[in-house]
């Protein structure tokens, strides 16, 4: 699903943001990284929803050589991987339904389709209630969970979290992440990185430490740990 | 074609969302519009009335009345050879004594004065020129001395009566009127350009975040930049309808104020009969400044 071979990506300022990173994630894994900041894990998602492109090596998302994509097809990639942030990254001025309804119109969805499509989604999510209302008539758990159903909207076979639970509460926090593992039954896979060391131990999930830009440790039911894996 | 809609959707809410920026990129692109078509309206209506006049006027030289046809046609010559001639009649006594009359036909008093007379009226050559503003080169043969002998010593040319003076005082009002239409047109063509990049400017740093989402969910880039685009050319469509209800008041309301002193009925009738095309050129003119502006904006803070 997601093969990283030796990849390295250099800054224009010269810096080493990840060095011969090796990384392979089957299809349907719930995938955590973690990292302290600055090891790598922002230009690792980066490069997958190609905001950045690397300096060698390669990628190949989910058959798709990255090597050989233009510019022009971008939009098709990340329309193929759904992305959440910490900030959640809503139209203040849009409705749920509306913010939701987004992802789709970009990809020129047909009005009934999007109209069918919504309503299910924000079930999923539990935001049924919530369609009409604006981004700041929200919980941060709300809000967290309409950028998840944005990203799900066009059913990707990839889910980057990127500190999803960054803002959140600890009750909050443990929804999305119970959400991201229904997500994750469904079929999808799942990348996520967070901070929150509970969250990572009690998943008993894959976990990958990345330092300095490459990856220390990679165990199948991991712990949170930081510097070089200890 | 549903994305079509949609930019075009964003676009108008974008411009509604804005609607101080948009009311004022809307006014100087008015002003733009209104300039350049009261500039053609003006340059249009002054050539004719230059024209006009310029048409009814004939050099009118004055020659003795015993002249014989070789040196009448020689003079002819001599003055088609200065090259600032479209036409020259001779006017026999006879003839001026028939046109006189026929001018004079409601003034009997006028008529019976000419017959106590008898054949008072000198032959005369009628000079049509082709640039009235260069009459100096027919001046120029007529005051030649081997022609001097012809003329009539009672009856100086016309052409160096009022009339001409009229023309050239014309002639350097239209120049004028002509250069300061378009510097002015230039000028706020620049200015409205300015302003719709700055507004755009403007609009893409409010809408950086919106920018952003719509890149992570996988916008092509002319879905982002349609809205812009469009917003901009909403301004030259507005304003074009704007200018050209403004311009055609002034035609036609206000051209019959001066009608007297400048000639409006080419451009009415020009205006009447390609209302359509005007305002086609209008519309393109105004969208065309909104789209370049807008992606002279976008080519430098929208990088996607």
């Amino acid at each position: 699903m997601i093969l990283f071979d030796r990849v390295t990506k250099v800054y224009p300022n010269q810096m080493v943001a990840l060095s011969g990173l090796n990384l392979h994630i089957k299809p349907k894994e719930f995938v955590t990284i973690v990292g302290a900041s600055g090891a790598g894990k922002s230009t690792l998602i980066k490069l997958l929803t190609r905001e950045e492109t690397h300096s060698s090596g390669k990628i190949i998302v989910g058959g798709l050589d990255y090597d050989t994509i233009t510019s022009r097809d971008v939009p098709l990639v990340r329309r193929r991987i759904g992305v959440v942030f910490q900030d959640f990254k809503l139209l203040p001025g849009r409705r749920v339904g509306e913010n939701v309804a987004f992802a789709l119109e970009v990809s020129g969805a047909r009005s009934r389709e999007i109209k069918r499509a919504v309503p299910k989604m924000l079930k999923l999510v539990g935001l049924s209630t919530k369609e009409n209302a604006y981004p700041h008539e929200l919980s941060g758990g709300e809000r967290q969970r309409v950028a998840i159903a944005r990203a799900l909207i066009r059913q990707p076979k990839i889910l980057i979290a990127d500190e999803p639970t960054g803002n959140l509460d600890p009750k909050n926090a443990w929804e999305i992440i119970e959400l991201l593992l229904k997500i994750n039954r469904f079929g999808t896979t799942v990348l996520l990185t967070t901070h929150n060391k509970e969250i990572v131990n009690a998943l008993k999930r894959r976990v990958i430490t990345i330092n300095r830009g490459r990856i220390v440790k990679d165990e199948e039911q991991g712990r949170y740990t930081l510097e070089g894996g200890k | 074609m549903i994305q079509f809609w949609r930019v075009l959707t964003a676009g108008l809410r974008n411009f509604m969302r804005n609607m101080w920026l948009s009311t004022a990129a809307t006014a100087v692109m008015t002003v733009t519009l209104t300039l350049i078509m009261v500039s053609f309206i003006s340059n249009m209506a002054l050539t004719a009335t230059i024209k006009g006049v310029t048409d009814k006027i004939d050099v009118s030289i004055f020659l003795k009345n015993n002249l014989t046809p070789d040196q009448i046609n020689g003079f002819k010559k001599s003055l088609t050879d200065s090259g600032n001639v479209i036409s020259l009649t001779y006017v026999s006594p006879q003839q001026a004594v028939l046109n006189y009359k026929e001018q004079n036909k409601n003034n009997p008093q006028l008529i019976a004065a000419l017959d106590q007379a008898g054949d008072a009226l000198p032959s005369s050559v009628q000079v049509k020129a082709k640039d009235p503003k260069h009459l100096d080169v027919i001046e120029a043969v007529v005051n030649q001395a081997a022609n001097k002998p012809l003329l009539d010593p009672t009856a100086p040319p016309s052409y160096t009566g009022s009339r001409k003076a009229t023309i050239d005082r014309i002639v350097r009002f239209a120049g004028f009127f002509k250069t300061a239409g378009l510097a002015a047109s230039a000028m706020f063509l620049v200015i409205s350009t300015l302003i719709i990049f700055n507004t755009i400017r403007m609009a893409i740093f409010t809408r950086r975040d919106e920018i952003e989402i719509m890149k992570l969910v996988g916008a092509t880039k002319w879905f982002i930049r349609g809205p812009f685009i469009f917003e901009a050319t909403l301004y030259g469509i507005i304003a074009a309808i704007i200018a050209t209800i403004l311009s055609c008041l002034l035609l036609f309301g206000g051209a019959t104020k001066v009608a007297s002193y400048i000639d409006f009925s080419t451009t009415v009738s020009f205006f009447q009969s390609y209302i359509l095309l005007i305002i086609v050129a209008e519309f393109v003119l105004g969208v065309i400044i909104g789209a370049v502006s807008s992606l002279l904006a976008m080519s430098r803070y929208l990088k996607l």
